[in-house]
């Protein structure tokens, strides 16, 4: 996996490589793939869990002001 | 880099535009307080973590397509000819500023021993994406999901501000050749588009609960905690300072860079690529600050949420041209956009039943809108470019600055890429039944049932003795 084994020699090259971060070269897409899923994933996880807990209150049918019995550090 | 000079000059670079991210994290630490002192106790948590989920969301889309819009879109497409390649495509060749370069995938996109300026200069260009986005979610606190948050931040962050930088603050854009668009520090690509993205969503995601009497007349809901409000705006304040030297390039040589031969000279640049310096709009930053301050404080008759916001709108409204105004020009222009900011918004909120919660439309939306077409007199005649004096590449030659262009560009900043998305962005996700959250959850308060489970522990906690 490992891109550069030797900085002597990478850094002493005729020319020398920039992308010094592991698989470069090889690595790049499926990264990218990889992260739009867990992006797309967070979406989808984190609306079903809002949309679950504002059902879930909206059910219970408080008033405006019944938060207040939920303060008790004045 | 091989020798020591040009060494310098491109770490210092590189340092210089990572010290304006690190000042304009603190805009959005700003809007965090901002948003949190404007709402009420039982949506304080919710309204915090919603700016707060931006972050991401508006980083890694920035990461994975908003930086290649930028680099992709100048000539429209379609519309102006880049001075590159001369060609109407999208730039996705092999020019030395083409999108290829900044596809997710490239090398470039990462750690490069060869590249000190990428890494950079994406993330100045995204803390301006979160700014955009985070004006838009003071607007819109206390009613909307964060779920449909997210979709409008990645909407306004990650596509369409960047699209209209691409048109209007990038040397090679269609703006600046046809409309001799000038707007050197985001009057209208950051503060007019999303002012404009917020009043769309606005439009369909309809007031608080109480905001208006049965008759229509508005009510204030004034910030809850104002001390969290003001000092926010302090910070954002702060930020914008970061974010005014951001938009400049520190050191350029303009002598070759115009074809000039024999010529060196060396200055600091807006992002157009034209001279001015970071001296001089430091001036213009703070007298332009100052007249929004005067204004506001006078208009709003010392309320202090307003007077605070006019000094960020005095300084929005003198931002298209504060790389050239004289100081006192800066101040005046601010003056005159905070008054038709505070005026127009509370005639649309009467008029049109438009609850914009913190005034964003207004002061980012308003007088960024004003901002420009103020600067479109005033620098009437000055080259929109630097690549239009001599040839530049293929000679090409952009539209000088002018009042009728710059107007065209505040429609197009405010309306086309702010308003018209916002809205149909809205309805969208109003058809889905995914906008708004239920009425019982808005009179209960967002942050419900975080609170009574928390209730058993504080209680016990605030009644201990040892």
């Amino acid at each position: 996996m490992a891109t550069v084994t030797n900085w002597i020699d990478h850094l002493s090259a005729e020319e020398v490589v920039g992308a010094v971060y592991p698989g470069a070269g090889s690595m790049e897409t499926t990264l990218v793939i990889i992260g739009i899923v867990l992006w797309l994933g967070w979406h989808v996880l984190t609306a079903k869990s809002e949309s679950d807990e504002l059902e879930r209150l909206s059910r219970r049918r408080h008033g405006a002001n019944d938060h207040k019995s939920n303060i008790t550090d004045w | 880099m091989t020798d020591q000079l040009g060494a310098l000059t491109t770490i210092f670079t590189e340092f210089y535009y990572w010290v304006t991210v690190v000042l304009m994290f603190l805009i959005h630490v700003g809007f965090c307080m901002y948003e949190v002192g404007a709402s009420r106790y039982k949506h304080h948590q919710h309204t915090l973590m919603k700016n707060t989920m931006l972050i991401p969301l508006v980083t890694v889309t920035w990461f994975f397509f908003g930086w290649w819009i930028y680099w992709a879109f100048p000539t429209g497409p379609g519309i102006a000819p880049s001075i590159m390649n001369e060609s109407t495509a999208l730039i996705t060749d092999e020019s030395t500023f083409s999108a290829k370069w900044y596809l997710a995938n490239t090398e470039y996109m990462a750690i490069n021993l060869g590249d000190h300026i990428s890494g950079v200069f994406w993330a100045a260009f995204l803390l301006f994406s979160w700014t955009a986005a985070s004006i838009v979610s003071g607007a819109i606190i206390e009613r909307i999901t964060t779920f449909a948050f997210g979709i409008l931040a990645i909407a306004i962050g990650s596509v369409f501000w960047t699209i209209d930088a691409a048109w209007g603050w990038h040397f090679d854009g269609w703006m600046l050749k046809i409309l001799g668009y000038h707007d050197a520090y985001a009057s209208g690509v950051i503060h007019a588009i999303a002012g404009g993205f917020a009043l769309g969503v606005l439009c369909v995601l309809g007031p608080r609960i109480g905001k208006f009497s049965s008759s229509g007349e508005p009510r204030n809901i004034g910030p809850r905690n104002p001390w969290l409000v003001t000092v926010g705006l302090f910070l954002i304040y702060t930020g914008f300072w970061g974010f005014y030297a951001a938009c400049n390039i520190p050191i350029f040589d303009l002598g070759p860079e115009y074809g000039m031969e024999g010529v060196t000279y060396w200055t600091a640049t807006n992002i157009y690529v034209t001279p001015t310096t970071l001296s001089g709009i430091t001036f213009n930053f703070l007298m332009s600050l100052s007249g929004g301050l005067l204004a506001g404080y006078w208009i709003a008759k010392g309320d202090p949420f307003w007077t605070y916001s006019s000094g960020l709108a005095g300084v929005i409204c003198a931002s298209a041209g504060n790389d050239l105004y004289h100081p006192i020009q800066a101040m005046i222009i601010g003056m005159i956009g905070v008054v038709i900011a505070y005026k127009l918004h509370y005639w649309v909120e009467r008029k049109f039943k438009i609850d914009d919660a913190v005034g964003a439309v207004a002061v980012h939306g308003y007088a960024g809108f004003v901002g420009l077409v103020i600067c479109g007199f005033v620098l009437n005649g000055y080259p929109s470019s630097g690549y239009s004096v001599g040839a530049m590449w293929d000679g090409t030659t952009y539209a000088s600055i002018n009042p009728l262009g710059q107007f065209l560009g505040a429609i197009i900043m405010f309306g086309v890429l702010g308003m018209l998305p916002g809205y149909i962005i809205a309805k969208v996700l109003h058809g889905m039944g995914k906008l708004r959250i239920p009425r019982d959850v808005e009179i209960a308060g967002l942050d419900y049932e975080m609170m009574e489970s928390a209730k058993k522990d504080e209680r016990a906690v605030s009644s201990a003795t040892r």
